[in-house]
Parts: C-alpha cells; sequence; structure tokens
C-alpha cells in the first residue's frame, strides 16, 4: 500500500429536483461548499478529478468541458472517470491513487448528475446493447428485480419475509433522510404504505426504489503531510477495493455476488478487517433497491447468505443496531447517480470524523463506502477510518 | 522518483474501419498484448480503460459492454472519459501507489460504428448557447486556424506542408488509416470544408483499438529486455467557451511544463528526439510546437519549412503520420505514445528514425481548440 491518503472535506449540495440552477450552478454549490468547508484556496488544488452518468443522461458529452469553471480547474490538471452507477466511488479511487502515486498532495474530487433534465430509465436501457438484451431491459428495476428474486429463490427465503425486511429497510431509510440536511426524498411512511404501493416491476414497488435527485458532491484528498500542515480532521483512506464482472446479463450469479464480495475482500484485507459486522461501525451501502441492500449485507459478510431478512427485522442494521447501515438515508432516498457513490464516501467520512451531525452514530471509528453499477457489473467499496 | 514504470508491450489494431465484431477486436488485442508481454490475465493487477459514451456506436456506460473481453472479469479496474493518456497515466498512478504491480491500458473507439466525429463532438456543448449555433470541434478549430494566420501570418502552404509531410510519414506505418501521397498541389485542390480548413486538412475518423501492459521497475526488466520509462507527465484544461479564450494562448504550455518538470527535461528541442502531436487539423501540428517549446511563438510554420520537424530533422514529429492519417478519437492519445515507444525500441519498423532515440514525447488533445492537452515523457 502506498502513502497515507486522507479525506480532509467534503461539500454536497441540497438534493432534490433542482430546477432553481443550471447544472454548472448545482456543481459550483457543491465545489463553493468543500471550499468554505475546509478553509482551502481554489489556488492551492494540484489537480481536480470529474465525474457524472454517461452523456444521454443530460445530453452534454465529456462533460469536464462544460465544468471547467465551477470545478476551478482551468490551468490545473485534470482527470475525467466515469464507471456508469459506480462512478462516484470510482471518482473517490482517482483522488486517493493521484495522491497514494506521490503525484500530488491536493486532489479535488467532484461528481455529479442533474438528473431531472433528462430520461434515467431511458438512458440506462442504452447500456445494454441494441442486438439482445437492450429490448427486453426496462431501464435499472428490471435487471434489479430479477436480482432481487434470483437471491430469494436461491436461499428459499419466503416472499412475505423478503417484503417484511424491504419494508423496515424503506421506512427506516425514509425517516433516518430527515437528520441529513441535503437528502432529497424524506417521509413518514407506515409499513402498509411500502406493502400496498404500486408495483414498479415485481416484486419491487415504488418505496423499494430511489428517486431521481439532481446534486452534487466536492471532496478533498490530501497527503498526510499536507492533511497535518492544513490542521484539519482526516478521515484516512484504510482500503480500496472494486471488481467488475461480464457484460451479459444472466452468464452469472448474482446472489453470491462475485464481483461485490470480491471488492469487499480487497479493501477487508488492505485495512485488516477480518470481522466486518463487529470491525466496522457504520456502513454507507449504495442502496437504489431495498432488496440490493439486504443482499450487499450477505456479500460483504455483515451476515451469513441467506440471513440478512432474519437481522434486518431484528434490528441489527438500524440507527441503534449493532451495524448501522445507511443512517444517511442512503441512496434509496438521494440519487444522483454521478455524485451517489462519492456521497456514500462523503458520510462515511463524516462519520469517522463526528462530523455528520444529526445522523452521527456515536462513537464511529471505522466506516465502509459502497457504490455499483454497469449491468449489475461493478462493485466498489471504501474503508475509512479515524485512525491511520 | 524512487519507482519507475516501465511500458513492457504495446498492441494495437490497424485504423482503417472494419466490420469486426468490436469486442473481438478488444479481446484480440488485449490478449496479444498480454501474450507478447508474458504476462497470464490472472496475473494482470488492474484494467485501466479510456473510451466515451458519445464515440461508443450509440451504447451508454462503455466500459460495461468490453469490460470482460478487456481482460478485467473480476479484476479492479477503471475508465477514463474521452482521453487515452489519462488511462495511462492513471495506470501508472496506481503501480507508483504500491498497490499493483502490473497495469493494462486499453484505449477503445471503433469510428466505423459512429457517426461523424462532428456529430459527437457538437455534444459538448452547453444546451443555452453553444448548441443553437452548432459549433463542433472543426467550427472551433477553423476559427483557431483563422486566428493563427492573421496574428503570426501563418500561410496555407506552411499548413499544406504538414498534410504533405505526415501523409507521407504514414506510407512506412502498417497501422495508418489514410495512406495516400499527396502534393502541395493536392492539397491545394482539396475541397474546403469549414473556411479556412480544406478536407485533407482535416482528420479521418477512425478505428483504435490499442493495449498497453505496464509494469513495475523490477518487473518490467524481468519481462523485457527492453521496458521504455515512463518520465513525466503533465494535464491542463481551459475555459469552456470559446470567446473567453485567446485560442493561440491555450494551455498546452502548462501541460508541458508539468511534464518536462517531472522528466527533468529543460530544453525540449535538444533533449526530446521525437514529438508524436495530436493535430486533428494541420495547422495545429505547428502551434503545438510552440507550446510546447521547439520554436518561438508564431514560428511554427518556419520550423515546420525549415525541416526540422521531418524525420531526418533535429527535432521529428509524427513520424507515424499523426493523427491526420490515423484518428481513433479517444485512442488516439495512446497511439502518439505507442509510436514513441516503437521508436524509442527501434521497433518502428520502416518509420524509424536514423538516429539514437532515447526519449520520447506523445500528446494528445480533445474538446474545442485544444480546450484540454496531456503530454507525456518516455525514455530508455
Amino acid at each position: 500500500m502506498g502513502r497515507p491518503v486522507a479525506i480532509i472535506g467534503s461539500g454536497q449540495t441540497h438534493h432534490g429536483r433542482r430546477f432553481d440552477v443550471t447544472y454548472p450552478e448545482l456543481i459550483k454549490e457543491a465545489v463553493d461548499a468543500v471550499f468554505e468547508n475546509t478553509g482551502i484556496s481554489p489556488d492551492d488544488i494540484e489537480g481536480v478529478v470529474s465525474g457524472t452518468m454517461p452523456s444521454m443522461m443530460e445530453g452534454v458529452a465529456l462533460t469536464h468541458f462544460y465544468f471547467a469553471e465551477v470545478l476551478r480547474s482551468v490551468g490545473k490538471p485534470i482527470m475525467k472517470t466515469e464507471t456508469c452507477g459506480s462512478t462516484g466511488i470510482s471518482l473517490a479511487f482517482t483522488g486517493y491513487y493521484w495522491v497514494a502515486s506521490g503525484m500530488a498532495d491536493l486532489v479535488l474530487v467532484v461528481g455529479s448528475e442533474k438528473m431531472n433534465e433528462g430520461d434515467s430509465q431511458a438512458t440506462m436501457t442504452t447500456v445494454l446493447e441494441p442486438f439482445y438484451q437492450r429490448s427486453f431491459i426496462a431501464g435499472a428495476p428490471g435487471v434489479f428485480s430479477m436480482q432481487s428474486q434470483e437471491w430469494s429463490v436461491k436461499f428459499g427465503i419466503p416472499e412475505e419475509k423478503v417484503r417484511a425486511a424491504a419494508t423496515r429497510l424503506s421506512v427506516d431509510h425514509h425517516n433516518d433522510a430527515f437528520d441529513n440536511p441535503y437528502a432529497h426524498i424524506k417521509k413518514k411512511l407506515t409499513e402498509d404504505e411500502v406493502n400496498n404501493a404500486r408495483i414498479i416491476t415485481y416484486p419491487v414497488r415504488l418505496w423499494d426504489v430511489c428517486p431521481n435527485s439532481d446534486g452534487a458532491c466536492a471532496m478533498i484528498f490530501a497527503s498526510e503531510e499536507m492533511a497535518k500542515k492544513l490542521g484539519l480532521t482526516p478521515a484516512w483512506v484504510r482500503g480500496v477495493g472494486y471488481s467488475g464482472e461480464e457484460y451479459w446479463f444472466g452468464d452469472s450469479e448474482k446472489a453470491i455476488w462475485q464481483c461485490a464480495i470480491d471488492a469487499a475482500k480487497q479493501a477487508y484485507g488492505m485495512a485488516g478487517i477480518t470481522n466486518p459486522r463487529k470491525d466496522l461501525d457504520v456502513a454507507e451501502v449504495y442502496n437504489p433497491f431495498t432488496f440490493q441492500e439486504l443482499l450487499y449485507y450477505e456479500c460483504f459478510g455483515f451476515c451469513d447468505f441467506g440471513q440478512a431478512c432474519d437481522l434486518t427485522l431484528k434490528g441489527v442494521f438500524s440507527r441503534d443496531g449493532e451495524l448501522p447501515c445507511d443512517p444517511s438515508g442512503g441512496t434509496l432516498c438521494t440519487n444522483p447517480i454521478g455524485a451517489t457513490g462519492l456521497n456514500r464516501v462523503a458520510e462515511a467520512a463524516l462519520q469517522v470524523t463526528g462530523q455528520a451531525g444529526d445522523h452521527q452514530i456515536p462513537g464511529a471509528k471505522l466506516s465502509l463506502a459502497h457504490a455499483m453499477g454497469g449491468v449489475d457489473q461493478y462493485n466498489g467499496v471504501m474503508i475509512l477510518g479515524s485512525e491511520k | 522518483m524512487t519507482n519507475r514504470v516501465g511500458i513492457v508491450e504495446v498492441a494495437m489494431t490497424p485504423g482503417a474501419e472494419t466490420k469486426e465484431y468490436f469486442l473481438d477486436q478488444v479481446f484480440k488485442i488485449s490478449k496479444e498484448v498480454l501474450d507478447k508481454a508474458g504476462v497470464a490475465r490472472d496475473d494482470v493487477g488492474t484494467v485501466i480503460s479510456a473510451s466515451s459514451d458519445v464515440f461508443h456506436g450509440g451504447m451508454s456506460c462503455a466500459n460495461s459492454y468490453y469490460w470482460d473481453a478487456g481482460a478485467a472479469f473480476l479484476k479492479n479496474g477503471s475508465r477514463q472519459d474521452g482521453e487515452s493518456l489519462f488511462a495511462f497515466i492513471y495506470a501508472v498512478m496506481r503501480i507508483l501507489s504500491g498497490n499493483y504491480d502490473t497495469a493494462l491500458v486499453l484505449g477503445v473507439c471503433k469510428g466505423s460504428e459512429n457517426p461523424d466525429d462532428d456529430v459527437l463532438t457538437h455534444f459538448f456543448t452547453d444546451p443555452f448557447y453553444q448548441r443553437q449555433v452548432g459549433l463542433n470541434e472543426t467550427i472551433a478549430a477553423a476559427l483557431q486556424k483563422r486566428e493563427y494566420m492573421d496574428r503570426f501570418g501563418i500561410t496555407e502552404e506552411q499548413c499544406a506542408g504538414v498534410v504533405v509531410k505526415n501523409l507521407k510519414n504514414a506510407l512506412g506505418n502498417p497501422y495508418a488509416h489514410v495512406k495516400k501521397k499527396v502534393s502541395l498541389d493536392d492539397v491545394f485542390a482539396s475541397k474546403v470544408f469549414m473556411d479556412p480548413l480544406k478536407e485533407i486538412e482535416c482528420a479521418p475518423k477512425s478505428e483504435g483499438i490499442i493495449a498497453m501492459v505496464l509494469a513495475k521497475e523490477e518487473l518490467a526488466k524481468k519481462l523485457t529486455d527492453k521496458p521504455v520509462w515512463f518520465k513525466g507527465y503533465g494535464s491542463s484544461i481551459d475555459g469552456f467557451y470559446l470567446g473567453d479564450r485567446d485560442l493561440l494562448e491555450g494551455e498546452l504550455p502548462n501541460a508541458a511544463k508539468r511534464a518536462y518538470d517531472a522528466a527533468g527535461i529543460k530544453d525540449p528541442r535538444k533533449e526530446i528526439d521525437v514529438a508524436e502531436l495530436c493535430e486533428p487539423y494541420a495547422f495545429q501540428e505547428m502551434l503545438w510546437c510552440e507550446d510546447l517549446g521547439f520554436c518561438e511563438r508564431g514560428e511554427g510554420g518556419k520550423l515546420l519549412e525549415s525541416g526540422a520537424t521531418g524525420v531526418n530533422g533535429d527535432i521529428p514529429v509524427n513520424p507515424s503520420g499523426g493523427v491526420l492519417a490515423m484518428n481513433p478519437y479517444v485512442s488516439r492519445g495512446l497511439y502518439r505514445l505507442a509510436e514513441g515507444f516503437l521508436q524509442v525500441r527501434g521497433q518502428a519498423g520502416e518509420r524509424q528514425l536514423d538516429k539514437e532515440v532515447n526519449t520520447a514525447l506523445a500528446h494528445s488533445t480533445h474538446g474545442f481548440a485544444g480546450q484540454c492537452h496531456a503530454v507525456a515523457i518516455i525514455g530508455s
């Protein structure tokens, strides 16, 4: 592992349907926030990493051109990272490696999406090639409903139990979001409302699904010397892991999901984590769909395969549970895709630096951030700690 | 730099458009480079690719499609959008971090499945101001050329000279797309495409799938007798709106300075043995030569006329034929680097320069009138 790398600050926009600003103005909001929160001058930044979902989303390609000014990147080295839904966490990895390589001491990383300017499900359908897959995949829910079915059938989990656990997550997260000033959807839901919501793609119902959000997230990565010099409370990058698998959906299993297992294993290995449920204090799991969050608990070793529903219903992963997951409300309540993975990292960093405000998990020292992308294809995991 | 990174091998497709299946091409080139390098797929540390959603046959999330074809199945990897030298430097960073010993770098762009490049570069525009006027990369370049001629007296003959030189060089390059001998008269006879740019002064749309294996120092030495070392890199981006910029005082000097400082280069004209530049529009080669410090500002035309940038000159530029002879938009930066690699190794075939080549410069640019530049220096 290279030299230590710290996250020394973040800035998030308020998420939602942001028709009050243009896309560059939205990014400016996050970038201004990170400079204000850290007191760092844009002049001191040595490199900028930018990223969004594909150009079909807002109809502008290679967006680092369009955003050059608001990224405060004019005259600076730049990189443009894009890995579909996992773009956010891939951005964080780019910032991490830039600093870890010794090529820069202070790097600004910015992810963004203005989803309400486009048609997100139409965009996601174009991830699939035109010959075989495109004609029968209806956006993201089509893929994820098949995955949730595969998982519940494989482990013989009764439909009612899966529903009950998913409902528990939905009710909790939509309630948690009230404590996150940046969250998009904040709602007091009853179990009945969730259970009886309209079906999107069976068994996925309305409140199992993330919204289309407009938002941006900016973050600053620093070397150890720089973090010390600036005197800011660092969240140390303790582990990074990413894995991708084949394009053709259906060629491999998605219940025991190898790339998710591998991504976590790589990150745990670096961080020296052997018992994630015990070692981690909080996890920001990428949960665009409630069912997928359950499946991740198992792939990340928070519990055995087939056990996630039982433990969720016992409250193991709730705010006051053994391993609180998504106290921010997670992706389920806020999903500006190109920023979402970075939001997970920002939230995980806020937690271990004690800056998460009303949704702070008391005493959190070690946290996990995660994002997923592609045709159920990529997973990335980052471990952050209050100690190096 | 205590820990060096070496380029071990390269494999690439020729630029001519083919009917070959995209994924087969990616698979073949990835396999070819790993076989040449003697690295098993299982031993590849990380895979970093470059592609672009707009230059990708109408598919979003470009790297999803070729992830497994590109040797990355169950591997840690990432992607850079639009610029393949970004992918190269990201792979270098990952090795320098100590997390990986080897990296596979891919540049993927299948021009034959895309509309014309300018249909796609039009999507770089913002939806409010530039899109309405139909701006694209060629229009921006035409404005830049006009300004270059007006301010520094660059002539049509000099611009045509770049075309003649580069297309002649391309005749010796098996990977080049455009292969035809052209005279100054041919260039003058070429139809005006976007005034003052003539058709033949603009790069074609090509295919280009390219792969490179990188390794940390000890391993690179084990894998090959002739590793070519990474020496320095720099990039820089300019502002977005053309009217806010001086199109002749762009960001390339900044990018070059960063690369030169890292590589310890003080006198680029003397210390660089060969330069591969990204000149999708002929005049840009002369302007970039000025930006890179090969001559003074406004002297790019004279530099060309002096023969200094010819294959027998003291600073040969684009012995491969450059982007005018082959333009796979996203991969073109890696193709520049590949030519530099082959020249340093003495493996450039009939276009091998008739001198010792120790240090090579690879340049790439994307965006309107060179909004973004990247420069990499490699050497023996």
